[in-house]
């Protein structure tokens, strides 16, 4: 079994998908800072996807700095200290703008947008 | 690893392949994508050396089909969707036959692993097994080799999901085999969208669309326009539009060269009203459905 979850969707490239949401399981406390990370071939074997396509996740992953590999373990999670400003926002970014869309369809300005994740923001914490 | 030049196959009136370009990449998961009747069986067979073409060039492996030989063939696996099989033969003693053809490529621990996995009756005759056993079994003798070169044909046809989930985990046991390339073909677009790396969708008889499958999702978008007003139409646009429809306010076609900033530009400079537009990514099955269109639109214009 794979330590975090992915509901692939049709129309977006699969190692994004990937990416995105293993990212999300170590923001959110799924996978933690030591914990090991499925090899390439397990990756590909849970998923049904290409070694290639698992290839390119995990190398995207190493260069984001969520992992690392040790010799004689594999490949193991890690927070990195900061990853670039950017790049955090771009993974924030497809549910970002799949979100304004609904807001808009609602009527939404960007005010109560704002006042509405202030708030929720403050309950999650 | 598989070449395909200028290809044409014609059976009795019909052509089926018109000349044909394709080439599958070694090292990938390449799909061979289209409706039925396509071509897409008559394709494979001429790679497999199993019918003649009437002209063109084929390459596997570095050879010409013809060419092929059993050294060849010990690397080459091969499942078609209607298997012929020696039926009175029973798993086990199809293994037993098959074994020493494959000298020393055959892998027994490997065998034990998918016979396992997927869980067939080894003594009774082949023709007493269902077709998803059948098929299991097709592909387990085409796998326990671990062939470097897999062809199958509309493997997934008429199986059940978890047959296929089974299929796909047996076929992934062979990723470390060394430039180990899959050239499967399938009418159902959905089945290889994540499983694959390279498409090729063909329709009738031709190759539309060869290439990475997340190049193909970068690429192609459903755009969306708003107008305050009626929908505005375009004097001229760019070839890579396609699909232009319109109702009341808002109007929608596909692009495939999509690029955020130029696409958004290219609208802009075209549409004097317009509002906002937006950007919808694809399915292959959309992608498809949008080159269908298209050709059947320029085939008419021409007539």
């Amino acid at each position: 079994m794979l330590p975090f979850y992915v509901n692939l969707r049709d129309g977006e490239p699969v190692s994004d998908q990937v990416v995105r949401a293993a990212h999300q399981a170590l923001a959110e406390g799924e996978l933690c800072e030591g914990d090991l990370f499925p090899s390439i071939r397990a990756l590909a074997q849970e998923l049904k996807i290409s070694p290639t396509t698992a290839f390119k996740v995990v190398q995207e992953l190493k260069d984001l700095g969520f992992l690392v590999s040790r010799p004689g373990v594999g490949m193991v999670a890690q927070t990195p200290s900061t990853p670039p400003l950017a790049k955090r926002l771009a993974l924030l970014e497809p549910s970002a703008k799949r979100f304004l869309r609904e807001a808009r369809a609602l009527h939404l300005d960007t005010d109560t947008i704002t006042e509405f994740l202030k708030n929720i923001h403050e309950q999650t914490d | 690893m598989i070449t395909i030049h200028q290809l044409q196959k014609r059976f009795g009136k019909t052509a089926v392949l018109q000349d044909l370009d394709l080439t599958v990449p070694t090292g990938k998961i390449s799909a061979l994508l289209g409706p039925n009747g396509t071509g897409k069986t008559t394709t494979i067979k001429c790679a497999m050396n199993l019918i003649t073409p009437d002209s063109g060039s084929i390459e596997v492996c570095g050879v010409a089909p013809n060419k092929l030989t059993p050294l060849h063939w010990q690397r080459i696996g091969y499942v078609s969707e209607n298997q012929r099989m020696p039926d009175w033969l029973s798993l086990s003693s199809l293994l037993d036959y098959l074994r020493p053809l494959y000298e020393k490529h055959w892998d027994r621990s490997f065998e034990k692993k998918l016979l396992a996995d997927f869980a067939l009756p080894m003594n009774q005759p082949l023709r007493t097994l269902s077709r998803g056993q059948r098929m299991k079994a097709a592909f387990l003798s085409s796998l326990d080799y671990r062939p470097q070169l897999v062809v199958l044909d509309e493997p997934f046809a008429g199986l059940d999901p978890l047959v296929r989930e089974e299929f796909l985990e047996g076929l992934l046991e062979l990723t470390e085999t060394e430039g180990w390339t899959v050239w499967i073909s399938s009418h159902d677009m959905e089945e290889v969208e994540r499983f694959a790396d390279h498409v090729a969708i063909m329709d009738a008889g031709k190759i539309q669309l060869a290439e990475e499958v997340a190049t193909i999702q970068q690429n192609f978008r459903k755009v969306e326009l708003f107008f305050p007003q009626d929908a505005e139409t375009a004097a001229d646009w760019p070839h890579e539009w396609m699909g232009w429809q319109s109702s009341g306010r808002t109007a929608r076609f596909t692009v495939s060269n999509f690029d955020p900033e130029l696409t958004e530009r290219q609208c802009k400079e075209r549409f004097s009203t317009l509002t906002r537009c937006e950007f919808h990514t694809m399915s292959l099955r959309e992608v498809f459905i949008a080159l269908a269109k298209k050709n059947r639109h320029e085939k008419e214009v021409l007539a």
